[in-house]
């Protein structure tokens, strides 16, 4: 296990070079730099050009290159230029916002739409299946800036239920937390959980039929032991794939979501930088989420080789 | 529908405002105020952008501030001595002015400030007429001039990048480094970038004992409230949401939509920044059509400023095409925009344009789009082709400072016109915003920077403001406001340059 876990985490160093290079490469063909964010409309060309020296942008671009390189193998990921800090620590300083929000979205995602396609599928057929089936397309088809929205106005400023927008650290108030994440987490979980509803409900109609489930079943096993053990255990397999899946899909769609509710969050700050071109955080903050991405990845392989030991073997 | 809200707005304005003296003024509380983006620094010499000058002058004060009307008047000095020839300035700072650090504010700090601000500033040509700075006991600064400015003081004023007084120990540090102290109303408490800036009441500010009241930049600052936060919130419907489950207290740009929605609800006061800037659009001098001003003129004759204001800005905007505010001393009435098809398409043909695809940048601000479509149309009627080109600022601004890649590019003016005529002429000296040097306007700079009586000022002003006119050197199509939304729980909120935090309180 350990041999093909170090495999796959090899393969992910060649994906992240070329993260980075297509990164510095975009950003070299956009134009515009963050002089325009400290200026007006009517700044000189002196006030413009004396602000890109003053943030290293008069640099050719394969010394700016080259130097992003040489930091990035020390483990630096540069000094944002418009936040006044590093950008591993803009990062680490906003990562438990947008991994709470995540966690949360993941948890309720995962629950229910687990849930939501298991019961249908039991219930195939019925009014149970189709309700359940036609509300995960709903949640699957509504834009989360407009659901965000809608809650928003409903439930926030229309009951008071819950805050409008920001962000309370766990650290700081376990329940004031708790009222700004669930909006946005929701927000976040509802496309991801159409989505595993309709996969559990594929995979575990394809269980039902299986000779194993009718084994199971004739030789007196309970129901539920039959559904949980049997059926949905082996419909796990490609439902920890899409899980994997979900997670990335989280951590992009976060984006919208921190937008939306203004919570400080890593989709923020990418989003942030990207406007006023704070190209360390571009950088930094895509390499960061490529990791991220590949690191999900890397567990759900292993989780993957663990629910059916035959991958190990390809 | 338009006319009933107007007149509701402006009822329930000055009914709140014109009642709100007479209430008993109250102490304390956090006002939450609700702003697009976040400042991209709190060194306030390095940024002349808007959201930086929001936060910044609740922190830090200069030697000289506007006032109500955009007039320079002492804010930490006490006053100015001016030399016969016009060359040497003898400033006198206010006793008793304390840092938010402690120390007591000394001329040694006014003069590292201002040195800092001619290296480092990023509007640092307000200071170029500047010679000397230097130190007269710890309550005097000397500045010398290389020549006479009659701007100087005006300069030395301007909010567009505040020429803040900071602890010399600051000041000696590089640009974007020092830290947020300053001698304000307010004292910074802390930054967190994409969600707030807080700010608390500075308790050993002394306001200015010249003054009785708020006034403009300047005044006597008083505060009640214990703090101040900027909430940063991009989206304007969660800045509503916000204002509407009561979360903040002052939403610093709403759109018209929601300004009326709210205009009838006694929760809220509509506030109407009207002027907050005025729609130029340029021309690319550097390329043809643009380089011709029979084209330009041709352009200007076919357009209709009326109907694309007020698809741009429903119920926010003023055709008035002088290019400083009503209120200033140098405004005068320019008359109504002359609209003539017939002789539009006669320019046009003289121009020698032959119909090709021009190009109209504009970035992402959602009232340029629109001035860009309503004019893409109305140009179509004599025959000019225009493709709209849409990118985010930094884009925008970055193709607009160069020769090539545009012909036309429109968006707001808003800093210009309130500090005056020299700030409106200079971003047309050597070309700079149309690209093409134009010796004319470069000479009005020089005159009416040196030039000391406001009788002549105005002569050359009124030359600059016919030339653009005449050989439609750029266009200005009118003032558009801005529409803010306070809770009514917020007292005392007069709207100015930027939402003041001083003098108001919370009920």
């Amino acid at each position: 296990m350990l041999g093909f876990a170090l495999r796959r985490a090899a393969a992910s160093i060649p994906v992240l070079l070329l993260v980075s290079l297509i990164t510095f490469g975009l950003l070299w063909l956009v134009p515009g730099d963050p002089a325009s964010v400290f200026l007006d409309a009517s700044a000189t060309p002196e006030a413009i050009e004396r602000i890109r020296r003053e943030l290293g942008l008069d640099k050719p671009f394969p010394a700016r290159m080259a130097d992003w390189y040489w930091r990035l193998l020390h483990g630096d990921l540069g000094r944002s230029l418009l936040l006044d800090r590093g950008v591993t620590e803009a990062i680490l300083e906003r990562l438990p916002v947008t991994l709470s929000l995540a966690a949360l979205a993941f948890a309720l995602a995962t629950a229910l739409g687990v849930a939501a396609g298991a019961l249908a599928a039991i219930r195939h057929g019925r009014a149970a299946d189709r309700s359940l089936m036609t509300l995960a397309l709903l949640g699957l088809s509504i834009p989360e800036f407009w659901l965000g929205l809608v809650l928003i106005w409903t439930l926030a400023v229309g009951s008071g239920l819950f805050p409008a927008g920001g962000y309370v650290p766990f650290t700081e108030s376990p329940w004031r937390w708790a009222r700004h994440v669930t909006l946005p987490a929701f927000t976040l979980a509802c496309v991801q959980m159409g989505f595993i509803a309709r996969m559990t409900r594929s995979a575990m109609l394809e269980t039902l039929g299986q000779d194993y489930v009718r084994t199971a079943r004739a030789k007196g096993l309970p129901e539920s032991r039959v559904l949980t053990r049997h059926a949905l255990g082996n419909a796990l397999v490609p439902i920890v794939t899409v899980m994997g899946i979900m997670v990335g899909a989280l951590l992009g769609n976060a984006v919208v979501t921190e937008q939306v509710f203004a919570i400080p969050g890593v989709g923020r700050l990418i989003i942030g930088a990207v406007l006023s071109r704070d190209f360390p955080v571009i950088q930094g903050g895509l390499l960061f989420l490529a990791l991220v991405y590949l690191a999900v990845n890397l567990v759900v392989d292993i989780l993957y080789a663990a629910v059916d030991p035959r991958v190990r073997l390809e | 529908m338009t006319q009933h809200f107007r007149l509701t707005a402006v009822v329930a304005g000055l009914a709140a405002f014109a009642a709100w003296p007479a209430a008993a003024q109250k102490a304390g509380g956090d006002i939450v105020i609700t702003m697009v983006q976040a400042p991209p620094s709190l060194d306030a010499h390095v940024s002349s952008a808007q959201v930086a000058r929001n936060v910044n002058l609740h922190i830090f004060e200069t030697l000289y501030a506007r006032d109500e009307t955009a007039k320079p008047v002492p804010d930490l000095a006490t006053g100015v001595e001016v030399s016969a020839d016009g060359l040497t300035y003898v400033f006198t700072l206010r006793q008793g002015v304390k840092f938010h650090n402690g120390k007591a504010l000394t001329s040694e700090d006014v003069v590292a400030s201002l040195e800092r601000f001619r290296k480092v500033g990023a509007s640092a040509t307000l200071l170029a007429a500047v010679d000397t700075i230097a130190a007269d006991g710890p309550g005097k600064v000397v500045v010398k001039l290389k020549s006479v400015q009659s701007t100087f003081l005006g300069n030395l004023s301007s909010p567009r990048s505040p020429i803040a007084i900071m602890p010399a120990e600051e000041a000696a540090k590089p640009g974007g480094q020092a830290r947020p102290i300053g001698t304000g109303p307010f004292k910074f408490v802390d930054y967190k970038p994409d969600s707030h800036v807080k700010l608390e009441k500075f308790a050993d500010y002394v306001p200015n004992p010249a003054y009785k009241e708020r006034d403009g930049f300047a005044g006597a600052k008083i505060v009640h409230v214990n703090s101040v936060t900027f909430r940063f919130v991009p989206e304007a419907g969660a800045r509503t949401a916000a204002l509407e489950s009561g979360e903040s207290h002052f939403n610093e740009t709403a759109d018209g939509p929601t300004a009326k929605r709210l205009a009838g609800n006694a929760a809220f006061q509509i506030v109407k920044v009207l002027p907050f800037a005025l729609q130029v659009v340029k021309f690319n001098h550097a390329q043809a059509p643009g380089a011709n001003a029979d084209f330009r003129r041709a352009v200007a004759l076919a357009l209709d400023p009326d109907e694309i204001m007020a698809i741009a800005y429903p119920d926010i905007y003023k055709l008035d095409h002088a290019w400083v505010y009503p209120g200033s001393p140098f405004h005068r009435d320019r008359g109504a925009w002359k609209r003539d098809a017939t002789a539009a398409k006669a320019a046009l043909a003289k121009s020698g344009y032959k119909g090709e695809k021009l190009t109209f940048i504009v970035d992402s601000f959602r009232p340029n789009v629109d001035v860009a479509t309503v004019m893409q149309q109305q140009l179509q009627a004599i025959g000019v082709a225009i493709d709209i080109k849409v990118a985010d600022w930094p884009t925008v601004s970055k193709i607009g400072f160069t020769d090539e890649g545009w012909n036309f590019w429109t968006h707001g003016f808003g800093i210009e016109p309130f500090e005056g005529p020299a700030s409106v002429i200079s971003p047309w000296v050597k070309g700079t915003s149309q690209r093409k040097a134009d010796p004319r306007i470069d000479a009005m700079f020089d005159r009416i920077n040196s030039e000391m009586k406001p009788e002549e000022q105005q002569k050359i002003f009124d030359s600059f403001q016919d030339l653009m006119r005449d050989e439609a050197v750029a266009l200005n199509l009118g003032d558009y406001g801005l529409f803010q939304i306070a809770s009514a729980k917020l007292k005392n909120f007069k709207p100015y340059r930027i939402p003041r935090m001083w003098g108001v309180w919370l009920e």
